[in-house]
């Protein structure tokens, strides 16, 4: 049988039929787990633009107690925007922004005022951008940049420059080395914030 | 009910793979993650227990199926079953240790490229009995580690002056002035060639005497 032209096809198929298997019973018993720790990322990176409460020190067991506490859900006046609370007063929307990066998705929180213009900060629950390199997005020195920038109104409400080039108000310094990670999160934060800008625009003419 | 000869063979398999042959600095092969994971000791930990786990099993697996794998198609195969050794170890991660897992970032999948596996199963699993293809594999990726490791010990006590996190005293005091270079990528060139010139050394000299 081993001579047969078709025997290479056939085994392959066999092979491949037989890893795959495995794969996917392994993938099916370790998924609940997988989207658990998905889940607790995303309600820390909300936590963390919270001004005043450093969810990064959160433990993990804390993360859900205080989410279910401080945040509500999206409302049509909030523009898709998580509403983060406190004793009743909203103290931040949380945007959530997802797009491309340069390997896999980027996924993240911005946050933003009450006044709907001045950033509290920004947070990422998903990316697998290049260590050393892209990931620096993730890291302090890129992040604390956008605490306290301010939207502009008219084109681009957040800009990201060369490192090493002059800000405003309303731009930070791109990652050194990740130019490519930099401009689709750019352009990813910035889909997210006009679309939620002419959202609540939209919902505070009706009001 | 050993075979004469064998205990040698199992040294020698153990001797090539940590020193003779040493991937790093004898074949110089899997140099793309050497690069990028040594910043830091934890993450270079992970990454060497992933490859002596995928090297050491694709190896010993290529081997149990190398009489009935057509010979054509053996490249194929190889990839495949290594592919699924690190599916499983990012499977484990990403379930029971997400921050690592978001350490490494690609990293890992891309210990399927790295040419050690394919090396080891091409040149070993392929023509020895399982048992002795995955001590080779294994053996040869704790050459491979051991060498990563020493690599980051030094990038990240001269760089962030911490070891596995751990602050290092007089590393992290005022006194030393961090080499922020040794964590960025450059100080990754720089550690391999002095760990590749100083190894080789060693090896010349060792040889030149045993002559």
């Amino acid at each position: 049988m081993r001579e047969k032209r078709w025997f290479p096809i056939l085994y392959m198929f066999g092979v491949t039929a037989f890893f795959s298997s495995i794969i996917i019973a392994f993938a099916t018993v370790t998924r609940g787990r997988v989207e658990a720790n998905a889940e607790l990322a995303f309600e820390r990176a909300v936590l963390e633009i919270v001004p005043g409460l450093s969810g990064a020190n959160l433990s993990n067991a804390e993360v859900h107690p205080r989410f279910a506490d401080m945040v509500e859900e999206p409302t049509a006046s909030s523009g898709g925007a998580y509403l983060v609370k406190k004793d009743g007063q909203v103290v931040a929307y949380a945007l959530p922004f997802s797009g491309q990066g340069f390997w896999a998705p980027i996924g993240g929180i911005l946050g933003i005022e009450p006044d709907q213009r001045t950033v509290t900060g920004i947070a990422f629950y998903e990316q697998n951008e290049t260590p050393g390199l892209g990931a620096e997005i993730t890291k302090p020195p890129f992040r604390s940049q956008f605490k306290g920038k301010v939207l502009a109104s008219g084109g681009k409400p957040l800009g990201m420059k060369r490192p090493g080039g002059e800000l405003d108000d309303s731009s930070v310094h791109a990652v050194t080395g990740a130019t490519q990670t930099s401009t689709r999160l750019e352009g990813i934060i910035n889909a997210a914030l006009t679309e939620w800008q002419s959202k609540v625009a939209r919902e505070g003419a009706r009001s | 009910m050993t075979p004469p000869g064998t205990e040698s063979q199992t040294r020698k398999i153990i001797l090539t793979g940590l020193w003779r042959d040493n991937p790093i600095f004898k074949q110089v092969l899997g140099i793309c993650s050497t690069l990028a994971v040594t910043n830091l000791v934890l993450n270079t930990v992970v990454m060497c227990v992933a490859l002596v786990f995928t090297v050491a099993l694709s190896s010993a697996s290529v081997s149990l199926l190398r009489s009935v794998t057509p010979r054509n198609i053996r490249m194929m195969v190889e990839t495949l079953i290594i592919a699924f050794y690190v599916i499983i170890v990012d499977i484990l991660l990403k379930a029971y240790w997400p921050e690592m897992s978001a350490n490494l970032g690609p990293y890992v999948g891309l210990i399927i490229t790295n040419c050690i596996v394919m090396g080891r199963c091409e040149a070993f699993g392929n023509s020895n009995p399982p048992a002795r293809a995955f001590l080779d594999g294994a053996f040869s990726a704790l050459g491979y580690s051991f060498i990563l490791l020493i690599i980051a010990t030094f990038r990240e006590v001269l760089g962030m002056g911490t070891f596995a996190g751990l602050a290092v005293p007089f590393f992290s005091g005022p006194a030393w002035d961090k080499w922020i270079i040794m964590v960025m990528p450059p100080g990754a060139f720089f550690m391999l060639a002095v760990v590749i010139w100083v190894f080789r050394s060693i090896q010349i000299r060792l040889e030149a005497k045993t002559k």
